[in-house]
């Protein structure tokens, strides 16, 4: 067992400034907070309100920003949990099948690429303003790197664990639940967190520019009515949302990849 | 047994280059019981000898039997060190010793009961809970060795599994095997890059060459066992020293052998 050591190398002298010194993150929340406020008074222009305006607009509006929110979430989930269980899915068949990634490969990248709004209409005239609409939005949003990354994942096993499970006589499925899999987690859940980031937007873009809805509905109406305080109120929702997911994603990755040296995190 | 006739192996070579004769007309009998170091040249086809002897890799001609029966693919009769330990960093000591067993489908009590015994067997007894990142090279390959002891292997092939440790991490292993082997008497064809090690370890030493890889000759080890319980006295012998001796000038010889062909290789080929 380490011993603790009894003093710290670097001994902050205790104050208000060096405290900040250690906490980077809290320092720069300080400052942009206190940023945001200050700028917003000064300008005192209706597009750049203070944040005060905007937690007051946040406060008023609490009702129909919550009824919004749960409906937002919702369309998240579904979406997401769609998108990780195909995504990961066709990821890992084409992975182990060659062929399958050969044929595939192409189309994948280039639905990666394609701004995944343009596929909104045909959802639309399909679902019309029903919720699988934004599912399917947010599916096209965040599927296609999941499966770039687990194909790229279950590739770069290294071959030496793989003959080495040969060596022992691993059965094929053995090979897969045993060593694929397990050497192919933190790759997969790297996919995972950037599709998470892409989740969100596919939410906010789906609602406000498909089935008007939730929280992208609110974006929408305050925008329209150049209603700068509301637009910054769902902002600070949503970053609020996407930080839960990611923070909820990085718990369960985590969990699966305890046994990463510490080092390469 | 093993027995090995006229097996060759060659490999593909890069876009536009020769195939790569890994080995040629390789004859071996490796004994039962016997503890064969092989010791040559980098890349004179050693890793390659012994993953045919695994079955990893099919050879192009000849015959490889281990107890009468062709080689086909691996067998539960043959376990592997490998250098790079190649331990699952996500498993911890137990279950990563228990593997070769958890595949040939032993219940979970009955191969962690296994386990256990050879993790006291090599000294790792108490760090069962431990995963590989939090060990030692040297205790790694302790797992190593646990995990290809698990299985009860009649053939233990082992690759350089020493060559990625310190000097004292080695000694230290070097003894460990040595005591083991001593007890247990299964058959080692065990790969090195040194000489000392070649001497210290084997009953015999298969001398290789390459290009192409072949066997160049086989040299009866001397010095009685048992040996781990004074290794050092061991390598302080006479017969230590000359063995060593012995197979340093044929490498030696080899070396020159390579470089002499190949600046007639270059005289040739710059010759109109
Ligand atoms: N999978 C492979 N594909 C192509 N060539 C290979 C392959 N494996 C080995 N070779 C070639 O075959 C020859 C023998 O290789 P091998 O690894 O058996 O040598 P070695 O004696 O183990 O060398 P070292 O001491 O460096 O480990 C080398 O020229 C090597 O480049
Ligand atoms: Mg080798």
């Amino acid at each position: 067992m380490a011993t603790v050591a009894p003093t710290p190398a670097r001994v902050a002298s205790p104050g208000f400034i060096s405290r900040l010194e250690a906490w980077p993150t809290v320092t720069s929340f300080i400052v942009l907070v206190g940023g945001w406020e200050l700028i917003g008074r000064s300008l005192n222009q209706p597009f750049f309100p203070p944040l005060s305006s905007v937690l007051n607009e946040l406060a008023i509006n609490q009702a129909e920003i919550m009824a919004a929110l749960g409906t937002s979430l919702t369309n998240l989930v579904l979406g997401f949990i769609v998108s990780v269980v195909f995504g990961v899915g066709l990821g890992l068949l084409m992975g182990a099948f060659r062929k399958l990634d050969a044929a595939l490969d192409i189309y994948i990248n280039a639905l990666l690429t394609a701004p995944s709004l343009v596929f909104a209409p045909i959802f639309f005239a399909i679902w019309g303003l029903e919720r699988w609409s934004i599912v399917a939005v947010i599916f096209m949003y965040s599927t296609w790197i999941m499966v770039v990354n687990t194909v790229t994942a279950v590739r770069t096993v290294s071959p030496e664990m793989l003959e080495m499970g040969r060596a022992f006589n691993a059965p094929r499925i053995k090979t897969w639940t045993r060593i694929v899999l397990p050497a192919a987690t933190p790759l997969i859940m790297a996919g995972i967190r950037l599709a998470t980031g892409r989740a969100v937007k596919g939410m906010l873009n789906g609602e406000m520019f498909i089935a008007i809805v939730g929280l992208g509905k609110l974006v929408k109406d305050g925008s329209g009515r150049f209603d700068a305080s509301l637009v910054l109120a769902i902002l600070v929702v949503i970053i609020v949302v996407a930080f839960i997911a990611l923070w909820v994603v990085g718990w369960v990755d985590a969990r699966l990849t305890r046994w990463l040296p510490k080092t390469s995190r | 047994m093993i027995e090995i006739k006229g097996v060759s192996k060659a490999f593909p070579g890069r876009k536009g280059s020769e195939p790569v004769q890994a080995l040629k007309d390789v004859d071996l009998i490796v004994r039962d019981n016997e503890f064969l170091t092989v010791l040559g040249p980098s890349g004179c086809g050693k890793t390659t000898l012994l993953r045919v002897i695994a079955g990893l890799v099919p050879h192009d001609t000849g015959t490889v039997l281990v107890d009468g029966k062709p080689v086909t693919g691996p067998g539960p009769e043959r376990a592997m060190v490998f250098q790079s330990f190649a331990l699952m960093p996500w498993d911890n000591v137990l279950t990563n010793v228990a593997f070769g067993l958890e595949m040939q489908g032993v219940d979970k009590k009955t191969r962690e009961l296994k386990a256990l015994e050879l993790i006291e067997m090599v000294g790792l007894g108490g760090f069962e809970k431990r995963l590989p990142g939090e060990l030692s090279g040297g205790m790694q390959q302790r797992v190593g060795l646990a995990r290809a002891l698990a299985v009860s292997p009649k053939v233990l092939l082992m690759d350089e599994p020493f060559g990625a440790l310190d000097e004292q991490t080695r000694r230290l292993l070097q003894e460990e095997l040595l005591r083991i082997w001593e007890a247990t008497r299964t058959t080692v064809v065990f790969i090195t890059h040194s000489m000392e090690e070649a001497v210290l370890l084997g009953d015999r030493v298969v001398l290789m060459r390459p290009r192409p890889g072949r066997i160049d000759q086989i040299l009866d080890i001397p010095m009685t066992r048992p040996r781990s319980t004074h290794l050092d006295s061991v390598e302080s012998s006479g017969e230590f020293t000359a063995m060593v001796g012995l197979l340093w000038n044929n490498l030696r010889a080899m070396h020159s052998d390579v470089r002499r062909a190949r600046q007639a290789g270059q005289a040739a080929a710059t010759k109109p």
